[in-house]
């Protein structure tokens, strides 16, 4: 009892880390990479290869005034980054980072829980994350902010309805919600996106809307809103919702690798956590290429996508797999 | 049984704030808390799939589009108190809760913990067991409800069209007055030539 109770609180110690040290150097791999997108080098000259330069960031941001704007609400311009941060990093408590390990002769799973309705509790606790955004924008008091905060809850509740879609056909294909038992299934039945392709790429838009990465970067867009949602947060707060993002980035990465491309699972050549990491990391590239690639999208056009292709096209996918799935097809 | 009773009491505060509230987003915001502790006592009764759905349905996604309205109606609002349209509603309304409290009180009396056994259903709130029910012989019910939130929602597109031609003819007004303006540009900029 005793043991699993210090085992439970070492993962969940050893996963904030995780997504912490993931979280840095993702900003250093993004600015890096970007930096070649655009023929220039990108941050190189704070330590070998600009490696110490999220060290040199974080304390920047450590080191910054924290400035309180005069007609804030002040609890609630508090509370929402704190939000955030806390709905980004729930999420990954249901993500299986790798297999089963045999230590001190438990066996212990890599994953904080792993309750039988996994995939339920992670679209859970994303749809929290839409309040750190809003309530930043409206405690802010500020025009642009308030624009921002209004345009993520609006982008994300119409994107979230499209990527609960189209997870739905890995749920009835594996017939099951747990993550864990989603990937042995893609073990046996082989990977889900060569079945479900469509609603893998349906899967991935929606999730650059949900974490408002580039094109659907609306909520924060810097022409039109100055910084949006976060114009007038500074510091610490600020680097909250910063790392939110980020840990958001790695969350949505982490669930389309266990959905959609079989987890943990890969040659035994690597140890399957290598393999869970490498699928994530090429996911997180995708996330940059596409924000060195694409302009940001007009609002409009962007709910109307989303509201006439993304959801039809979702449906009639989750539809079709229903019919195939229960043999009437 | 310690849990459930730090959630009532979770419960219960947060749905005082939701009324006591003077700002509307405090409000809103006391309504998630309750909403949250709600989905934890769900859990606590093991009833894991009505948890998440509370979170994904309630929490999730109406009390956001609450948050919308609200965030939208109230920037930059004074806060200051309207008077009341319906006079004594707060004295009825107190009675009233009063009563209720009595009632519950008495009920709590009469049947106490221990003599109250309710045997909920085996896998109760769980995934597969709601979905049994909403498909099984439920299944007419679940299809009424849909059919009456669709014709709901169809409802107040009908009662409410977009006013087509009252839009154009302001469009066509703002155009003349568009041409109207440029033309005695022009004729200034003319004017200012010449001489």
């Amino acid at each position: 009892m005793i043991l699993q109770l210090v085992i439970l609180i070492v993962k969940i110690i050893l996963l904030i880390a995780l997504l912490m040290l993931g979280f840095a150097y993702t900003t250093l791999f993004e600015r890096r990479l970007l930096g070649f997108f655009q023929l220039r080098l990108g941050p190189n000259r704070v330590g070998p290869f600009g490696l110490m330069q999220p060290l040199a960031d974080g304390l920047k941001m450590a080191l910054k005034e924290d400035l309180m704007p005069a007609l804030a609400d002040k609890s609630v311009f508090r509370l929402a980054p704190v939000f955030s941060l806390f709905a980004a990093l729930c999420v990954d408590a249901v993500i299986p980072f790798g297999a089963p390990i045999h230590l001190f002769g438990t066996t212990i799973t890599l994953d904080i829980a792993n309750p039988s309705i996994g995939l339920l509790i992670a679209f859970a606790f994303s749809s929290l994350g839409i309040y750190g955004i809003v309530l930043g924008g409206w405690a802010s008091q500020n025009k642009y902010s308030l624009l921002g905060g209004i345009r993520a809850s609006a982008q994300m509740i119409s994107y979230e309805l499209a990527m609960g879609l189209s997870v739905m056909g890995v749920l009835m294909l594996a017939h099951t919600a747990n993550m864990e038992d989603i990937v042995l299934a893609q073990k046996a039945h082989g990977w889900f996106f060569v079945p479900e392709i469509i609603p893998f790429l349906i899967y991935y838009i929606t999730a650059f809307a949900e974490t408002n990465r580039t094109p659907f970067d609306l909520p924060e867009a810097e022409s039109e809103l100055v910084a949006g949602y976060h114009t007038e947060y500074s510091g610490f707060r600020f680097a909250m919702y910063y790392i939110a993002e980020y840990i958001n980035m790695i969350t949505v990465s982490g669930i389309a690798v266990t959905l959609f491309f079989g987890g943990w699972l890969g040659p035994s050549f690597l140890p399957p956590i290598v393999w869970f990491l490498l699928k994530v990391g090429v996911s997180m590239f995708v996330f940059v290429w596409v924000r060195a690639t694409f302009p940001r999208f007009r609002y409009d056009k962007l709910m109307s996508f989303g509201w006439k292709y993304l959801v039809p096209a979702a449906l009639i996918y989750f539809v079709a797999t229903a019919a195939f799935v229960s043999g009437v097809i | 049984m310690v849990g459930i009773g730090i959630l009532g009491v979770l419960a219960i505060a947060a749905a005082i704030g939701v009324i006591t509230a003077r700002q509307p987003v405090h409000s809103a915001l006391y309504l998630v808390a309750n909403l949250l502790s709600l989905a934890l006592l769900y859990l606590d009764l093991k009833a894991e799939f009505l948890a998440a759905a509370q979170v994904i349905v309630y929490a999730g996604a109406i009390m956001v589009l609450f948050l919308f309205v609200v965030t939208l109606l109230t920037a930059g609002k004074e806060e200051h108190e309207l008077p009341e349209d319906l006079p004594g509603q707060r004295a009825t309304a107190g009675i009233l809760s009063i009563i209720v409290g009595i009632v519950l009180v008495a009920l709590a009396i009469k049947y106490p913990g221990t003599q109250l056994k309710v045997a909920l259903p085996s896998g109760f709130g769980g995934l597969n067991s709601t979905g049994k029910l909403l498909w099984g012989p439920d299944f007419i019910y679940l299809v009424g409800v849909a059919i009456m939130l669709l014709t709901a929602a169809l409802g107040v597109l009908v009662l409410n069209p977009p006013k087509r031609e009252r839009l154009l003819e302001r469009r066509l007004a703002a155009q003349k007055e568009h041409d109207a303006t440029a033309e005695t540009r022009k004729g200034a900029g003319k004017e200012g030539q010449g001489a």
